[in-house]
């Protein structure tokens, strides 16, 4: 048995959770690199750049410091390694809510248990 | 840090993003030697700069193969349960072990992703396919080479969420993809056409990638300065990886890159 290769059909149209999730994708990319582009060049432009803290802030404390009025390149540089890493999780949300309405239970179930232990893990290890 | 460091890690980043999309490997098996090697960064840090790294190179090509259906996206998400709990795992592992034991494990992988490398080249890059219709996950996408729509089924899953598992702990300890054992995997046990493989795997890594950056970063291993200009050159790299690999064909360059591979193995180990 060979792969079933059909040079006449065409593809089934394209799901809506298929373009929703590439578009999570491209916006958590080019967001997270767009703030990390920023951060670098507060750094090379300020000649008051922030230093390094001790230990990587929490979540929470870089979205205050984030909408705070004394914006600093290193929140800059946090802001989008933090969204970089929130970009999957992002991805996995998108799908639950596309499964929801493609109205695929099965597979909104599995992208909830994906969702769940991304959620769980980065709750456990941000407290 | 210096104007110069930061030059020095975007332009790493770009030749180390460059040879991973290259040779399809990603970008952390070439980032992780530069980083420590070069850049003389502890263990951990080089880990967690690489995991995010991972990251940006995966979702930016995800969001691509997403959209042109060549993903198996039902699959890929339940292999993705197996693969966060590997690589949770081995997030928590990675941070009990010192820097060099850590080191001397991805010596051996290196070993290990050589000799895939040797094996990729000497097989046949025809879709030789075994697969038959009546599997799971059915799914079809146009292979642009060819101007056809594949289709396939999916077999054998509970074997292929084993090896998912194993690559997810394997990311998770050494900031890599997992790509090299998943794509093997899924094409010669699961029946999924290779470009189909790489699409799903490579779609996975950002979601196994994030669930041990996440430990990474709570442990204080990711330093912005570090890896904001590394992540951004591996991501330039990628896209510049990709569009050199559409010109440039044979397996001369993989013997380059295998010998390379060997030489970084070797000094990993006694650093």
């Amino acid at each position: 048995m060979s792969l079933d290769m059909k040079p006449t059909e065409s593809l089934p149209p394209q799901h809506v959770v298929d373009r929703w999730i590439g578009r999570t994708l491209q916006f958590g990319v080019w967001s997270s690199a767009s703030l990390m582009v920023a951060g670098l060049l507060v750094r090379w432009l300020s000649r008051a750049a922030a230093p390094l803290p001790t230990e990587n802030p929490a979540p929470g404390e870089i979205v205050r410091r984030l909408f705070s009025t004394s914006i600093d390149d290193v929140t800059l540089m946090y802001a989008g390694l933090v969204l970089l890493m929130l970009t999957p999780v992002l991805r996995v949300l998108t799908s639950v809510i596309g499964f929801s309405v493609e109205r695929d239970r099965k597979f909104v179930v599995v992208a909830l248990i994906v969702l769940g232990m991304l959620l769980a893990e980065f709750f456990f290890s941000m407290r | 840090m210096s104007l110069s460091s930061f030059l020095l890690l975007f332009l790493g980043g770009i030749v180390t993003g460059t040879f991973g999309a290259m040779l399809g490997l990603g970008g952390g098996v070439f980032l992780i030697p530069f980083l420590a090697l070069a850049f003389g960064l502890p263990m951990h840090q080089a880990i967690a700069t690489s995991i995010v790294a991972v990251i940006a190179t995966s979702s930016a090509g995800a969001a691509m193969n997403v959209e042109r259906q060549i993903v198996n996206l039902r699959f890929g998400m339940v292999l993705e349960i197996a693969t966060v709990c590997g690589a949770i795992f081995g997030g928590v592992t990675a941070n009990l072990l010192s820097g060099q034991t850590l080191a001397r494990i991805f010596a051996i992988l290196l070993l290990f992703v050589s000799f895939m490398m040797i094996w990729r080249a000497r097989r046949s890059k025809s879709e030789n396919g075994t697969t038959s219709q009546n599997g799971t996950f059915p799914s079809s996408f146009k292979d642009e080479a060819s101007g056809t729509v594949v289709s396939y089924t999916v077999h054998r899953v509970p074997l292929v969420l084993l090896v998912s598992l194993v690559a997810g702990n394997i990311s998770g300890l050494l900031g890599i993809g997992g790509g090299i054992f998943k794509v093997p995997a899924m094409h010669m046990i699961s029946g999924v056409p290779i470009k189909a493989a790489t699409a799903t795997s490579n779609f996975m890594i950002g979601v196994t990638a994030a669930a041990s950056a996440f430990i990474y970063f709570a442990n204080g291993h990711l330093n912005p300065f570090i890896a904001s200009p590394a992540v951004l050159g591996v991501l330039g790299g990628s896209f510049l990886g990709i569009r050199i690999n559409r010109r440039i064909k044979g397996t001369a360059l993989t013997w380059v890159f295998v010998v390379v591979l060997l030489l970084v193995s070797i000094k990993m180990f006694w650093r």
